[in-house]
């Protein structure tokens, strides 16, 4: 019988095509949207992640004590060591090195003195090495205002506000005065690649961002770092995959008793960010909900439409004599089949826009008008793929289809045989 | 009545203990202590919170208005040069081949990370030009007797609003020093040990200099070589020569 | 047309269910578009009303040298208050405050803080100056909660602060914390300790200046004066207006999204019924309705979906906006983390601009999608669609 309902299903177009595309596209909009959702909801936790606090991050006991101030002299040490062990401990996670830093920002002019001079807050982080994703994870080539990305030993970023008021712009010399790791005076040149924007004003008014490895150089910190910030392979931060992380950690590197061993902050740990950890979590819950009742009440409506559409056809059937419950049956069987088939098409095409929006983006600034593009303010919206998102279209797909047919169906009870001829004149 | 109290104690003391007048100490210890030039080459090592680093340099002075000095090491600091010219500072790096001239907020900033600013090196004023000092008793310090001086301000652009100097009373080297601020609140100490005969003047061949406010134990500076009235170049207190 | 909105409407209603089911998706589309949009509106409003509240009151006059992000410009950035000023600072429509640098050293480490001086009675800012009116041996201060949980400090607590007067001498004080205060506004609060205005200008020998100046009447014409430039209340709410407009860029595609959805729904339902009721339609134009008039009474009973939309998304969207504007909604992270004012809780706010533009959109974009299936009508043949035939 399922081949006969398909044979029909194939052959009358108005039997299966609309409602198909109806169910398709409804469940590849309710797809995408809950990916689209998911992505905005995590977006402000991932820019923290990726600009700060990383999903988890370790860093000296005394350092964390202080950690607004940045405080180099309390730094790891030992990096490349402690890295490699994090790195065999935790796979899946990629531990990246930061450096945050003060200092000044000098600009000599043609004699090599000071002609214009102000305070700076440095960033360094692996710009150079291969596969380092860094720049890319602080949105940083997008966020370039002039010039280039650096791509060689002593090139940096500065934030173009702070680039202005200095007087100074790619191909320009810089020196960086601040302190190393033990106090002492760090003179350093660097060379501007380009110029950024962050879209916080306190950033783009003083900033620079180097690479981890000419900031080490410059402030004395062979094999030293302020952070190492770990990141999760998914790409997103979980309590459930944060926990035993930290867990781990601290039973094999968390020494009580020394102020430099190494501990572990979860994001969820730093600058206050729990409450919205949870909130980014229920409201992306209520808005799919919402969602799907939404998508649920169209495709109801759509499986009422399905079985309007067929009055005429089945006034013939009943005509000719096949019982009630029969045409019943196959309508239900048709619909759980256009249902499957639409929730199918409609679930690919729904994860395919999502991955293309997770994996690409959307760029926005066209509607910004690239004002407000910056480092701080990523301008490309990104759709995040849940384990749920395989699934979730099934229900308004197969059973929003299925009960308004249903419903539609009970139609066919109602209808009389001494007034089908009737109706089949017209 | 009171007067009369006082001129009987100050001749009293005079008499007693040929006890000078506080700018007379002070002017004492000036001759000691300053010559016509000195070249002195020290270590200076700094207690941060974590590890202790020691700086080596030569320093070049003419009078209280020129000094050079070059840092020798470790590697890092090696060849530094810092000039001061009257109330200019530059500071030479060979790594960026900058001079950059210290001014304004940065001369607030430590020198080298140490318990000294700037700022605290360049006031170069007489201290009998910009404070009155006042005896004020005596006092046993590791068994040396001093004389307890009191200065206060008077000029109003002064970093510390008072100071509290004992002095050795045979040898005319200052063993301790503090500075105030205004509110009276003891802000800097720095305690001179080591007191070395050379050329025939008393000199502190130890100073450890502690911020107050901050923890840790100060910075240490330690001369290991003085000598008086050489001949220096007049060339290198010139921008020109911190390049070179 | 009035019997071609009759008509319409009968038609819809005798549909059942089906515009039933229509005009719930159409009227989610309605309520969740006002209750997101009021969520950015609430937030602009409320981050706005904060800095006024706390720091800006109706726009500020700054020391022509002052800038916030550069602490080593505070040491020449202040001057005597305009003589002009005295009315306005008397009425207590002005307040001046005072900035330098100062440390602090909490567990003995050096840490730069800015130091504010402000009159303790005064009543346009919201900080609670009224606990600096205290007599106590050390120097009153107010802090920020924020710069009490970095710098562990409590009420109650001593600690000794360091600065430099107009001559650059040294001086230090103890402070006395006698009141914490909870803000939205870091600005305010971030590494910085509010004592009396009075305090601060013996302290640094600035007898009668300020750094800045903020009044509370935003309406009144000013200009730059002497040494002090005008900043208008816009140009310091700036930053969050540039923030605010990315956001509802992000946030639209969301609710194009539900229209989409909702839209799809009374597509298809036009679809069908402009195939089933082919008769109808013949007859209407049997009856001399002209093709536009059909054209006219189908788009109209589309479009009517928004209008039901609208009542139905007021039945229960009024109240549920009601009780989301009261309750809010909770952010949870920290004004601190972002440098800029913004609630810990959002309360969403409607103007009456987005609740009319939103019925609008909906009402547009229904009439058109009711249209398009419409347009088939025209091209009917009448005599053919009166007999029923499939066409």
């Amino acid at each position: 019988m399922i081949k006969f309902l398909l044979k029909g299903l194939f052959r009358d177009k108005s039997r299966s095509l609309l409602p198909l595309i109806v169910v398709a596209i409804g469940v590849m909009l309710a797809v995408f949207m809950r990916g689209y959702i998911n992505g905005i909801m995590v977006d402000m936790i991932e820019q923290t992640a990726r600009f700060n606090t990383g999903h988890v991050k370790v860093m000296t006991k005394a350092y964390s004590d202080n950690m607004s101030q940045a405080p180099n002299d309390l730094a790891l040490t030992n990096v490349s060591e402690l890295k490699k062990n994090l790195r065999n401990d935790f796979p899946d996670i990629e531990w990246v090195s930061r450096i945050k830093f003060g200092g000044l920002i000098d600009v000599p002019d043609e004699n090599g003195e000071t002609k214009s001079q102000g305070p700076a807050m440095g960033i360094g982080l692996d710009l150079f090495s291969p596969g380092s994703d860094e720049a890319r994870r602080l949105n940083l080539e997008r966020s370039l205002v002039r010039g280039s990305m650096p791509d060689s030993e002593g090139e940096v970023l500065l934030s173009e506000d702070f680039s202005r008021k200095l007087d100074t712009g790619p191909a320009k010399d810089v020196t960086l005065i601040g302190s190393t790791m033990n106090g002492g005076m760090a003179i350093f040149n660097f060379r501007v690649a380009g110029t950024v924007r962050f879209g916080n004003t306190g950033m783009d008014r003083g900033t620079v961002i180097a690479d981890l490895q000419d900031v080490q150089h410059a402030l004395n910190m062979d094999d030293a770092a302020g952070e190492i910030l770990g990141l999760f392979d998914s790409g997103y931060y979980e309590d459930e995959t944060a926990a035993p992380v930290v867990r781990k950690f601290e039973d094999k590197y968390t020494d009580e008793n020394d102020e430099y061993a190494p501990v572990m902050l979860r994001l969820r740990d730093q600058e206050g960010l729990s409450i919205y950890v949870d909130m980014s979590k229920s409201m992306g819950f209520i808005i799919t909900f919402i969602f799907i009742v939404a998508m649920s009440l169209v495709l109801w409506n759509a499986g009422l439409l399905g079985g309007l559409r067929r009055y005429g056809e089945i006034g013939i059937r009943l005509a000719i004599g096949e019982e009630k419950g029969h045409i019943y049956k196959t309508m239900i069987y048709e619909s759980v089949m256009i249902g499957f088939a639409g929730t199918i098409i409609g679930t690919a095409f729904g994860l395919g826009l999502s991955w293309l929006m997770q994996t690409y983006g959307l760029d926005i600034s066209e509607f910004t008008k690239n004002a407000t593009t910056g480092v701080m303010m990523p301008d490309v919206v990104r759709a995040r793929i849940t384990p749920p998102d395989f699934y979730i279209g099934f229900i308004p797909g197969v059973l929003s289809t299925v009960t308004g047919t249903m419903l539609a169906g009970i139609g066919i009870y109602k209808r009389k045989t001494a007034q089908l001829f009737k109706e089949l004149e017209t | 009545m009171k007067k009369v109290i006082v001129i009987l104690l100050s001749v009293f003391s005079v008499a007693a203990y040929a006890q000078p007048t506080a700018d007379e100490i002070i002017n004492r210890v000036d001759k000691n202590m300053s010559a016509e030039n000195q070249v002195v080459e020290s270590q200076m090592t700094i207690h941060g919170r974590r590890a202790s680093r020691t700086i080596t340099s030569v320093s070049y002075t003419v009078g209280d208005k020129k000094s050079f000095t070059e840092y020798l090491s470790p590697p890092r600091e090696e060849g530094t040069k810092m000039l001061k010219l009257e109330d200019q500072l530059w500071i030479y790096s060979p790594t960026t081949d900058r001079i950059i001239q210290i001014s304004g907020h940065m001369l607030r900033q430590s020198v080298m990370g140490s318990d000294l600013s700037y700022e605290d090196m360049m006031d170069d004023r007489k201290l009998t030009d910009v404070y009155s000092a006042e005896l004020t008793g005596n006092e046993e310090i590791d068994g040396r007797q001093t004389w307890v001086l009191e200065l206060e301000a008077t000029v109003p652009d002064i970093a510390y609003a008072s100071r509290k100097i004992w002095i050795d009373r045979e040898r005319y080297v200052p063993l301790k020093e503090e500075l105030f601020a205004k509110s009276g609140q003891l802000l800097k100490r720095s305690i001179m040990s080591d007191i070395t005969r050379v050329d025939g003047r008393w000199y502190p061949m130890v100073i450890v200099y502690k911020d107050m406010m901050k923890q840790g134990e100060g910075t240490e500076f330690k001369i290991t070589d003085i000598k008086f009235n050489q001949d220096i170049p007049e060339y290198i207190f010139s921008k020109a020569a911190l390049k070179q | 047309m009035k019997l071609a909105i009759k008509l319409a409407f009968k038609n819809l209603i005798g549909a059942g269910l089906r515009t039933w089911l229509n005009v719930i998706v159409l009227s989610f589309s309605f309520v969740i578009i006002i209750a997101v949009k009021g969520i950015l509106v609430g937030w602009d409003r409320q981050a706005k009303n904060d800095m006024t509240e706390w720091e800006i009151g109706g726009g500020q006059y700054w020391h022509e040298d002052y800038d916030p992000y550069d602490a080593f410009t505070l040491e020449e950035s202040h001057a005597p208050v305009p003589g002009e000023f005295t009315p306005e600072i008397e009425q207590g429509d002005m307040v001046p405050v005072l900035m330098t640098r100062g440390t602090i050293y909490p567990q003995g480490r050096m840490q730069s803080i800015l130091i504010k001086g402000i009159d303790p009675e005064q009543t346009l800012l919201k900080l609670p100056t009224n606990k600096l009116d205290t007599a106590v041996a050390a120097i009153p201060a107010v802090i920020g909660s924020n710069m009490a949980k970095t710098k562990k400090l409590e009420i109650g607590d001593y600690i000794t602060m360091r600065w430099r007067d107009a001559n650059g001498t040294f001086d230090a004080a103890d402070i006395f914390i006698t009141g914490i205060f909870t803000t939205n506004v870091p600005t305010v609060d971030v590494s910085q300790v509010w004592i009396p205005l009075d305090s601060l200008q013996s302290m640094l020998l600035m007898p009668g200046e300020a750094t800045t100046l903020t009044f509370r009447n935003r309406e009144k014409a000013r200009q730059d004066t002497g040494e002090w430039k005008l900043m208008t209340f816009d140009e310091l709410v700036s930053d969050i207006e540039e923030m605010i407009k990315t956001k509802s860029v992000g946030q639209s595609i969301f609710y194009i999204i539900l229209l989409i959805l909702a839209l799809l729904a009374i597509f298809d339902t036009q679809v069908l019924s402009i195939f089933r009721r082919q008769k109808e339609i013949g007859t209407y134009i049997a009856l001399g309705y002209t093709r536009r008039g059909v054209v006219g009474l189908f788009t109209v009973e589309g479009a009517m979906h928004a209008i039901l939309a609208a009542l139905v998304g007021a039945v229960y969207g009024i109240p549920f906006l009601i009780w989301f504007a009261n309750k809010g909604i909770s952010l949870g992270v920290s004004s601190a983390d972002y440098g800029f004012a913004m609630a810990e809780t959002m309360y969403p706010a409607y103007s009456l601009g987005l609740i009319a533009g939103t019925t609008i959109l909906v009402l547009v974009a229904t009439t058109i999608v009711s249209y398009w299936p419409s347009r088939k009508i025209a091209k009917m043949n009448p005599t053919e669609a009166l007999r029923g035939k499939l066409q």
